[in-house]
């Protein structure tokens, strides 16, 4: 674990910071800090809600706990952006943003559309979800072995609900794949880091330790990503988190076409959840995943709750 | 002898104080334009980069002006050691810096109030609060620049005239 209490306390402008010295002495088991105007502070410590008073002390019940004021969470909001929030635009649009060290923050609050129903801005911020990135070397290990065959990368698909640590485990098995390990050697890999989660980037450098051949592309649209970089830094090994559609699909139907092996995320409780998406069933037919990794938060070792092979049988189920 | 020794001293001071003035006047031009060329890259950066407002701090470390590079480089080290809010280090760090610089006091407040016009949600409208300052700073070099040769003749005419007339009143 590579948090550190300093990272959480930098989240907040100096003013303020004093209160939430407890909360960031958590940093290794904190997994969400919620703001939300005029409601008590809520944290996410290890699973467990629990809320923060006046004082800066973490307890249990929620009368007990400080409300967050309008004014401070837009003091925050600024101090988060860098006091530039016009460099943030497009991701306040999009509703999150992501800070250094590959935090992940989620805001709502009033949303401005132009005339054809799509969202141009975001206005009245009042509700923020700052989701703590945490790098777990080793989170992978459970699972390389099930990945390599013949000395080979499988292409793998991590399932989990949001929170489960998909990207966590992504992070770690793109590191040891670009790294190499006892299974098999080290090849290129190519990251599309949509959000900056998984490379936590920042002014273009990795924050994150993501391999040694790992090359990322920050902060651009999946589709548009995966094609820039087959074609431009032939990648062995292409990395995605979080696919969404069927235009993902095609790109990812498109790199595996020219022979790269594909290691995404999708957000779903099981492998049969999953796909009750057309898109995935798609994907499954096609055989573009060799492996689909179930991740639960409460299955134990790093979370993982199943591995399926090609055809959805079960190599491994907890 | 003692009255030549003394009408050379005084002549000397008015004249060497007449070239203070000068030089006040010019160091004033020179920070003014340096401060334009500072915020013109800041509108740019912002503009066409969409960069945050501590990356353009670090961008600027390397500006070609030693003394601002010293600013920006105290600025940028302050904030990533103490993870302070960099538009309060700039602030303080300009404020210090400038009130011994021969600047107009309102010229100073823009330069180191700059971080109170951020805040805009898209680059464009950002880009043009940074250029009203960089325009009112424009504005005022090139008066100081037009009113520069005029006001060189007169401080020195005024200092040398000072000088006789000193000398004069004390002879």
């Amino acid at each position: 674990m590579q948090m550190c209490e300093e990272e959480i306390l930098r989240l907040f402008p100096e003013r303020i910071r004093g209160r939430w010295q407890d909360v960031a002495r958590q940093a290794e088991k904190l997994q969400e800090i919620r703001l939300r105007a005029g409601s008590p502070l809520t944290i996410l410590v290890d699973g467990r809600e629990r809320f923060v008073d006046a004082q800066g002390k973490i307890v249990d019940r929620q009368e007990a706990a400080a409300r967050q004021e309008g004014a401070e969470l837009e003091e925050i909001l600024k101090h988060l952006c860098q006091y530039s929030i016009y460099a943030f635009a497009d991701e306040i649009r999009q509703g999150f943003l992501t800070v250094q060290g590959g935090h992940r923050v989620g805001l709502a609050g009033q949303v401005l559309l132009n005339g054809e129903d799509r969202i141009v801005n975001m206005k009245y911020i009042r509700y923020l979800n700052i989701r703590i990135a945490h790098q777990v070397k080793g989170a992978a290990d459970p699972l390389i072995p099930l990945l390599y065959e013949r000395g080979r990368v499988m292409s793998t698909l991590l399932i989990s609900p949001p929170g489960g640590g998909k990207t966590t485990m992504l992070r770690d098995l793109i590191r040891q794949i670009s790294n190499g390990t006892a299974y098999g050697r080290g090849i290129n890999v190519s990251v599309v880091d949509e959000r900056s989660e998984i490379a936590g980037s920042f002014l273009g450098v990795a924050q994150n330790d993501v391999g040694i051949r790992t090359d990322v592309l920050d902060g651009c649209p999946k589709v548009e990503g995966m094609m820039r970089l087959i074609r431009t830094m032939s990648p062995q090994a292409l990395a995605v988190d979080e696919l969404g559609g069927i235009e993902d699909l095609r790109a990812l139907r498109m790199a595996n076409g020219c022979g790269c092996k594909l290691l995404a995320t999708i957000h779903g409780g099981s492998l049969e959840e999953v796909l009750y998406k057309n898109y995935m069933r798609y994907a499954m037919e096609e055989r573009l995943f060799e492996r689909y990794v179930v991740l639960d938060r409460g299955a134990g070792a790093w979370g993982i709750a199943g591995v399926f092979d090609r055809e959805g049988k079960p190599c491994i189920r907890r | 002898m003692y009255k030549a020794i003394g009408i050379i001293c005084i002549l000397a001071g008015c004249f060497g104080w007449g070239n203070g003035k000068i030089k006040q006047e010019r160091d004033r031009i020179r920070h003014l334009r340096t401060m334009c060329r500072i915020l013109e890259r800041i509108r740019a950066e912002i503009g066409y980069g969409k960069h945050t407002f501590p990356e353009i701090c670090l961008m600027l470390t390397e500006i070609n002006s030693e003394c601002y590079q010293k600013c920006f480089r105290r600025i940028c080290e302050e904030s990533a050691k103490s993870g302070s809010a960099l538009p309060l280090l700039w602030k303080a760090e300009f404020e210090a810096f400038l009130k011994k610089q021969p600047i107009q006091a309102d010229e100073r407040e823009v330069f180191a109030g700059l971080p109170d016009r951020l805040g805009f949600q898209e680059e464009t409208g950002q880009a043009g609060s940074i250029g009203q300052a960089e325009a009112f700073l424009s504005q005022r070099t090139r008066q100081a620049e037009e009113n520069c040769e005029n006001r060189t003749k007169m401080i020195r005419s005024v200092s040398i005239l000072a000088g006789l007339l000193l000398t004069i009143w004390l002879l």
